[in-house]
């Protein structure tokens, strides 16, 4: 189902985001500015189009992609401010936009080695408590991603929203997902990896609109859900 | 490493002159700058044979009003759309001086076919600028234009208007940015090409020789026309030292074409201006 001609919002958003890529095999290298972590993201705030169903986070991509484990934190440290962020499973984490933090060029670093890495800014679509999700929904939601993709990436503006990508924890939870018809018939949808993107070690379960009206239900919360577009 | 740093030297008469800076978001009241100083080898004068070794100031200051001060250029980004930036622009044309901006005392050329007899001081002080009308330093009025392709390309523009003898000399640049690609940790590269176009009044003044100058220099009269005046590519190498030092490095070649290539000031149609300095973010 996934298809290499994939173009994931990540993807889009990754290179507009234009984060420094603060890479570093040194443990001393391990840094990224705040500034320009800060000047990625608000662009995500001041965008004026529809955004409702969206979540942006910062995201942190190692090298080794194993790097990612448990308790990993961002710490941003500047002259006054000093605060750590907690990154979930797929290394996101929400940026405060702090003016003193920009003012006084604060840094952001990780709160153990891990090697090179780099910032980014991601947009996914925000999941739903009940883990149900009406078809329709889903495409409004991927079309809001393609609104803001196009807003900062003139590529995307031939792309369309072809269907989504729910990605699930590693382990502890049960990675099912169905789409059940308006007819009442269901079906399993599989679960693979998402070969080249940034989350490919995690579970994933692709879900292309089609026709008919359908509902996509979920055993377990997924950690994102990725809009694709073609 | 990403396209904020972009930095813009002030390496004077270069291609670089009237660049301007990405925009850059930040929260109201803020500024970003970049200060520093390098040492720059650049032509004596676009054309020259030779070139000269001299300290590079490096600046670069953005606002959040929009407002940015770019090596000799400043401006103001109007747009509040990511893929378009546009504004007015203001720029300082360096000044052209009869000792063609100092240093190429001593140097003997050979005669060239274009040369009329002239003082044997002329013939033989090796340098095209002597006996030449000093050009002031010009400050130039205009605009820009960016367009992205893409995240990483942009499309650059600008228009300028004031420089030359009689402040009526207009050049206008067009051409292609590909910003930051990381190439090692804190390491990037972006690269640059494009065009400058000017209309006669600008050849005249610093590519023409007047009959009275024509007196003074020995060279013929010459009264070129407007057009493209050169082709220019250029290369960026940013070093991110830490969160706020930085090593910039730059290496531009230009070449005359058409008119200003045929003026009898240019020793050389191709010039490579080369650069580094070390920048802090403030």
């Amino acid at each position: 189902m996934m298809r290499a001609a994939h173009i994931t919002a990540c993807v889009c958003l990754l290179s507009t985001a234009s984060l420094a890529a603060a890479q570093a095999s040194a443990r001393a290298g391990e840094w990224a500015s705040y500034r320009d972590a800060y000047r990625a993201m608000v662009v995500f705030d001041k965008y004026g189009g529809p955004k409702t169903q969206l979540l942006h986070h910062l995201q942190l991509v190692p090298r080794d992609k194993g790097a990612l484990g448990d308790n990993l934190q961002l710490a941003l440290g500047g002259k006054t401010v000093q605060t750590s962020l907690a990154l979930d499973p797929l290394g996101r984490t929400t940026l405060p936009l702090l003016k003193a933090a920009y003012d006084e060029n604060a840094v952001l670093s990780p709160n153990r080695g891990i090697g090179a890495f780099a910032l980014r800014l991601r947009v996914s679509i925000a999941p739903q408590a009940d883990n149900s999700y009406d078809g329709a929904e889903l495409r409004a939601a991927c079309e809001q991603a393609l609104g803001f993709a196009r807003h900062v990436d003139a590529t995307a503006r031939t792309r369309q929203c072809v269907g989504v990508r729910m990605v699930f924890p590693k382990k502890g939870v049960e990675v099912a997902v169905r789409v059940r018809a308006t007819s009442g018939a269901e079906q399993s949808l599989p679960v693979a990896p998402a070969a080249g993107e940034v989350d490919a070690d995690f579970p994933s379960v692709s879900y292309r609109f089609g026709a008919e009206q359908a509902r996509v239900i979920t055993y377990s919360a997924p950690l994102a859900i990725v809009p694709l577009f073609e | 490493m990403n396209k904020l740093f972009a930095l813009v030297l002030a390496v004077t008469g270069s291609a670089a002159s009237a660049q301007t800076p990405t925009t850059n978001p930040m929260p109201d009241g803020s500024r970003d700058m970049y200060a520093g100083l390098g040492i720059v080898s650049a032509p004596r004068y676009e054309g020259a044979e030779h070139s000269k070794l001299r300290a590079l100031p490096v600046l670069q200051v953005q606002w959040s009003n929009g407002v940015f001060v770019s090596g000799m250029s400043a401006g103001m980004h109007l747009s509040q759309q990511p893929l378009v930036e546009f504004g007015p622009l203001l720029n300082l044309h360096p000044r052209r001086t009869e000792s063609g901006s100092g240093a190429g005392v001593g140097v003997v050329e050979a005669a060239g076919t274009t040369f009329q007899p002239g003082p044997v001081l002329m013939r033989t002080s090796g340098n095209r600028l002597t006996g030449m009308d000093e050009i002031s330093l010009r400050p130039e009025l205009g605009g820009f234009l960016n367009v992205y392709l893409a995240p990483a390309w942009r499309l650059t523009s600008s228009v300028l208007g004031g420089a030359g003898k009689d402040r009526n000399g207009v050049r206008a640049e067009i051409g292609i940015q590909r910003l930051a690609i990381d190439i090692a940790p804190h390491h990037t590269l972006a690269f640059s090409g494009g065009f400058t176009f000017v209309n006669s009044a600008y050849n005249r003044s610093y590519f023409g020789v007047s009959p009275a100058e024509s007196a003074s220099s020995g060279h013929q009269t010459y009264q070129p026309d407007g057009g493209l005046k050169d082709v220019h590519v250029g290369a960026r190498w940013n070093w991110a030292l830490s969160p706020s030092w930085m090593l910039t490095s730059s290496v531009q070649a230009s070449r005359l074409t058409n008119d200003a290539r045929r003026s009898p000031l240019v020793e050389r149609p191709s010039n490579v201006t080369v650069s580094t300095a070390f920048a802090y973010r403030f």
